[in-house]
């Protein structure tokens, strides 16, 4: 029994010392081959530690944090009267104590000297000074507690010490609230340390209630229970009381801001996989070369006794220490990139989302997910050519080469991609829900059919390249088309890389377009009062209706639109922006682009019963068309909406959000802060001075900017099409593993024809016909690369494009023709390139080793 | 009782309507210990008797007994079994994996079966010593010459004790100096262990140290010589070339 597992471990020590010194022997290919892999999980690495610390940022800075023992909130963090809900839960058994609460996290603006240190957040906790303290112990420091019904008086958790040292007992400091700047003192600091990632104030709920503009509101309940109470059961009944609209003990969600930072983890993972993929390639590319290049050694083993299964499991651990190694160097890698781009996003992140980035810490979840990833990679890629090895016949250790005839299977491929990729064209022409398939059909049917197109293309281009090259240029055909299916993946790569350049290309123009447009239409207003963080409102205090009184007091002024804000959600939970609108106001200072409904109409329907019109996102995400009804949840309970239109505006459009009037918003979501307002001026009106005027006024409140909407429309339209640059990064981080597979490409065929070009050489052959003959080669590979790419690019670009259509997102398709021209020249380059290293090796040949080398 | 019989053993390559016979009906007996070659002319299917001997090739016809048991109801896991315990070879050019030494070369048969590996290569050291490598166990088969690398593979044949060697024109790469001396220690490893061997060669001074030599012509064994007196080599000469003309 023993000696049976002695007898594996031998054996497959024995197999893997094997695995190391072959690959040893032919270092750079397994650096070459390796780094692909390096590549792809150093990717996925990085983004699973940067964007879940991003996540829990967002959420840490909106989860409350409390000493009760049970915290409820509602489901949409919305706030609610407490008279409806404190008796209810009061009346649970075990319950010892209630206590409502309204707190809130927001961002707060650099003031004059600015009291809270590089914190750009500040969490303002309003609290029942009397009920709190039957809930939990409030042990002070220094100081006192506060008093009932007090105004201006401030208490502070000691952790305050550490973002503002210079505040002490007495000291008055400024801050924000919906009616203007307002003055407070400290009066006490507590003993606990309070939140670590943004400093916390607590007030009277009175005076929390005003600077949110929530008169009579709450929007958190804490609990106590009895001691030798079951906690979960007490939390089970609570929830049954209160039903569904409330959660026990959440993190609130910050749902927009969370949401898209989950599509950048998605968009970011499929890249980290599509690099793999690109590995995985590369990895079966050098194994079915090394099958080939070992059979003499296969064929021994296989005489001397070694079963198929052995023979396979060489290979596949072989490829497995590639995998092994790439994945660690991967990990490392992929730990300093998230470090050092928090380090270089931090200061982004901190000036335009007033969030302080976390240090990255490894997380079990990222770990194993990026080494999963690049092993199992490395073993399946491995996996085919090494049971093609454990078929390899014992005699071809005998036997002097054998050259396989592969023109039938290249055929075939051709046949069955070239159908594939007809379906995918097919599909593509059907336009909107099945137009992205179709790309993506295309694209497989391209990397398919990629074996036959090899021969033809480099037929079709050979009288190029025989003008070019000369005699050496047929050589190089002839080595490609000796390997046409080594040669097609590695332009499969290629095609891969410059497709997503193609697409990237079409996307940008496109999308810039799209905002261009919409930034035209959309701001009919002079002036505009931006808040922080534009539209993502959760952590926005905006204004009540003084400022928006005061600004239509002035002389220039002609109209005041404004926006509110509220979070909400459908029936099935997906979580929603409510917007409220005055609807005689809001269409005098911005446009919508109506997608559905009738525009003439919309707006007065709005302003009468409850009636909603939707983002054309919205509208796809929850299935509905004009004239459906939409439940949403709110302070008030589920109310039903019916939708009269679909229209976007530019600061919606990529969001699911719902508009409704603002007398709707005030009653069913007690809410009536402006979080943004848009200003028109009397005809006649002198820009700049109304814009001094309304200055004067904005500067009691700090949260706001002014700005005339030109301005903001050349710089928002500014920043969106950087935005779109990142598409470009993605495109050339994917090209990364293509010039990898092509350096890797050149590098065998050199490796195999060693002793050729020690005959070339020997016959006399100069070093500049075989740098001449490897150039040729690679340029050939390069435009075989280019020419697919551009094919897929294009077919990508277009499903794409028409699949958000579908979507809502109307955006005109504009040939790419700069990107195909680009994806040619960079195709080119990168052969051009990566044959240089390939090209200098083959050069330097010693003649004599070469024509011994076996 | 002979250790290896072939029974009408045939094999036939190529396409239907164009058969190549390389194997025709080959009736053999390898007696224990016999030192037997194989000749005939080129294409007369020396290597391919060899190999259906050794069970890297399946016969299309007629059977192969090893020690009284059929090897063509064997699988190829049974086969591969059998190679790496009682079968050993040698073979003319590829015999040794350039990237192990000549000792784990020789250890691999056993290695692979199973063998602890510090125990397969004190055995691998035994072997190479007696075909006098003792000093080259460390070496790579690059750094060793054509005629060390042919007494290493055959260390590595003799190494599990096997019931055959099959040798396929070991010395066919060689000097004659190094020829003779792996002759040697084939006939050394008769004589001394007695081992059995079955040698393809084109060399009669070669075939002159075996018990027996059988000749083939298009897959058939057309003549026999028990190599009985003076002056072998030139009368083996004069056979062979009476059999291609034949
Ligand atoms: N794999 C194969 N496919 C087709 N024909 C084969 C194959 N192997 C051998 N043959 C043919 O079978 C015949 C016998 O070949 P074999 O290699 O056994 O000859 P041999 O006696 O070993 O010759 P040599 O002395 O040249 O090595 C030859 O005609 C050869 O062409
Ligand atoms: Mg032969």
């Amino acid at each position: 029994m023993t000696a049976k597992t002695n007898d594996r471990g031998a054996a497959m020590w024995q197999m893997t010392l094997m695995g190391l010194r072959y690959l040893n022997g032919r270092r750079l290919r397994t650096v070459l081959t390796t780094l692909a892999i390096v590549f792809g999980v150093a990717l996925i690495f990085t983004t699973n530690l940067a964007l879940p610390s991003v996540v829990n940022t967002f959420k840490q800075s909106m989860t409350a944090m409390t000493g009760a023992d049970i915290t409820i909130t509602r489901t949409s963090g919305e706030s609610f009267t407490p008279d409806s809900v404190l008796p209810l839960i009061s009346g649970v058994e075990n319950v010892q104590a209630v206590t409502g609460l309204l707190r809130r996290q927001f961002n707060i603006p650099t003031l004059g000297d600015n009291a809270f240190g590089n914190s750009g957040q500040l969490e303002l906790i309003g609290i029942d000074t009397t009920s709190a303290q039957n809930v939990r112990q409030f042990p002070m420091s220094e100081g006192r507690f506060l008093e009932e019904g007090e105004t201006g008086a401030a208490i502070f958790p000691a952790g305050i010490a550490d973002f503002a040292p210079q505040l002490t007992l007495d000291t008055r400091f400024p801050l924000i609230t919906a009616g203007g700047l307002k003055l407070y003192t400290v009066v006490g600091f507590l003993a606990e340390q309070g939140s670590l990632s943004a400093p916390q104030i607590y007030v009277t709920l009175s005076d929390a209630q005003a600077a949110f503009n929530q008169e009579g509101l709450i929007n958190t309940v804490e609990v106590s229970i009895d001691a030798n109470a079951d906690r979960s059961a007490v939390i089970a009944a609570i929830q049954q009381v209160l039903g569904s609209g409330y959660q026990m003990n959440a993190e609130s969600n910050a749902a927009a801001a969370v949401g898209s930072i989950q599509i950048g983890l998605a968009i970011f993972n499929m890249l980290g996989a599509l690099a793999l993929f690109l590995g995985a390639f590369l990895i079966f590319n050098t194994f079915r070369t090394v099958v080939i290049e070992r059979r003499h050694d296969l064929g021994m083993l296989r005489a001397v006794g070694a079963t198929r299964r052995q023979i396979t499991m060489m290979l596949v651990i072989e490829s497995l220490i590639q995998g092994v190694v790439g994945t660690v160097i991967g990990l490392i890698l992929g730990y300093l990139l998230a470090v050092g781009g928090f380090a270089a996003m931090g200061t982004i992140y901190k000036d335009y989302l007033n969030v302080t980035l976390p240090p990255i810490q490894v997380n079990l979840t990222a770990l194993l997910l990026a080494s999963g990833s690049g092993i199992l990679t490395a073993l399946l890629a491995g996996y085919l050519p090494a049971r093609s090895a454990g078929k390899i016949s014992p005699l071809e250790a005998l036997r002097p080469s054998t050259v396989a005839s592969v023109e039938r299977a290249a055929r075939w491929s051709l046949i069955v991609g070239i159908i594939l990729a007809v379906l995918g064209v097919l599909l593509l022409l059907t336009g909107s829900k099945g137009a992205a398939a179709g790309a993506i059909l295309f694209l497989v049917g391209m990397v398919v059919a990629a074996p036959g197109l090899v021969i033809p293309t480099a037929r079709l281009f050979s009288p190029l390249l025989t003008l070019w090259f000369a005699r050496e240029g047929d050589l190089a055909r002839g080595n490609l088309v000796r390997q046409p299916s080594r040669a097609a993946i590695t332009g499969s790569t290629l095609m891969i890389g410059l497709a997503v350049l193609v697409m990237a290309a079409a996307l940008v123009t496109a999308f810039t377009a799209l905002v261009e447009d919409l930034a035209n239409v959309n701001f009919s207003s002079d002036i505009l009062l931006t808040p922080q963080s534009v539209a993502i409102y959760n952590n926005v205090i905006g204004a009540d209706e003084t400022l928006a009184n005061r600004l239509r007091a002035l002389p220039e002024v002609e109209t005041v639109g404004t926006l509110r804000y509220a979070s909400s959600s459908a029936a099935n939970g997906q979580a929603l922006q409510v917007l409220g609108i005055d609807p005689n106001e809001y269409p005098q200072v911005a446009s919508f682009d109506f997608t559905e409904g009738q525009a003439e109409t919309a707006f007065a329907e709005l302003g009468s019963g409850r009636n909603a019109i939707l983002t054309s996102l919205a509208m796809s995400t929850l299935g509905l068309s004009v004239g459906d009804e939409l439940v949403l949840d709110t302070a008030e309970g589920p109310q039903t909406y019916r939708v009269i239109a679909a229209a976007n505006d530019i600061l919606t459009f990529k969001v699911n959000a719902v508009f409704i009037s603002q007398a709707n918003l005030a009653a069913d979501f007690h809410k009536a802060e402006d979080v943004l307002l848009m200003i028109n001026l009397a005809p006649g009106a002198d820009e700049t001075a109304a814009l001094a005027n309304v200055q004067t006024i904005v500067n009691d409140y700090p949260q706001f900017t002014a700005q005339l909407t030109g301005e903001y429309r050349d710089t928002l339209v500014k920043t969106s099409a950087g935005a779109m640059y990142l598409f470009y990064v993605i495109a050339f981080l994917i090209l990364i593993p293509a010039a990898l597979g092509l350096l890797n490409t050149l590098t065998i065929n050199i490796l195999e024809r060693t002793r050729e070009i020690g005959v070339v050489r020997a016959v006399g052959g100069s070093r500049k016909q075989v740098r001449r003959m490897i150039t040729a080669e690679a340029l050939l590979l390069g435009i075989f690369g280019s020419a697919m790419g551009v094919l897929a690019g294009v077919a990508m670009s277009y499903g794409f494009i028409a699949a958000m259509g579908s979507i809502g997102w109307t955006v005109p398709y504009t040939f790419p023709l700069m990107g195909i021209i680009a994806a040619i020249v960079i195709g080119v380059m990168l052969a051009l390139f990566t044959s240089i290293l390939p090209a200098r090796n083959a050069t330097r040949l010693d003649i004599i080793r070469a024509l011994q080398y076996e | 009782m002979s250790i290896l019989h072939t029974e009408s053993l045939t094999k036939v390559y190529g396409t239907a309507d164009q058969p190549i016979y390389a194997l025709n009906g080959m009736n053999l007996a390898v007696e224990q210990g016999e030192f037997l070659a194989i000749m005939g002319p080129s294409g007369s299917g020396k290597s391919t008797a060899l190999y259906l001997m050794g069970g890297l090739e399946k016969p299309t016809s007629g059977k192969v007994w090893l020690r009284n048991s059929d090897m063509s109801v064997l699988n190829d896991d049974d086969l591969s079994k059998l190679r790496r315990q009682s079968l050993g070879f040698v073979f003319q050019f590829f015999n040794l994996i350039p990237v192990l030494s000549a000792r784990e070369n020789v250890a691999i048969p056993l290695i692979l079966d199973g063998v602890p590996r510090p125990e397969a290569l004190k055995r691998a050291d035994e072997s190479l010593s007696r075909v006098g490598l003792q000093d080259r166990g460390s070496h790579r088969p690059s750094e060793l010459s054509g005629g060390q690398q042919q007494r290493a593979a055959l260390a590595r044949a003799l190494v599990t004790k096997p019931d055959v060697v099959l040798a396929d024109e070991p010395t066919g790469n060689l000097d004659s100096r190094s020829s003779d001396e792996v002759v040697q220690m084939l006939r050394e490893a008769v004589d001394k262990w007695g081992q059995t061997i079955v040698l393809v060669t084109h060399d009669p001074r070669v075939a002159a140290h075996a018990n027996r030599i059988v000749f083939l012509k298009d897959g058939k064994i057309v003549d026999e010589n028990h190599l009985k007196g003076e002056g072998k080599a030139e009368q083996i000469r004069e056979q062979l070339s009476k059999v291609a003309l034949s």
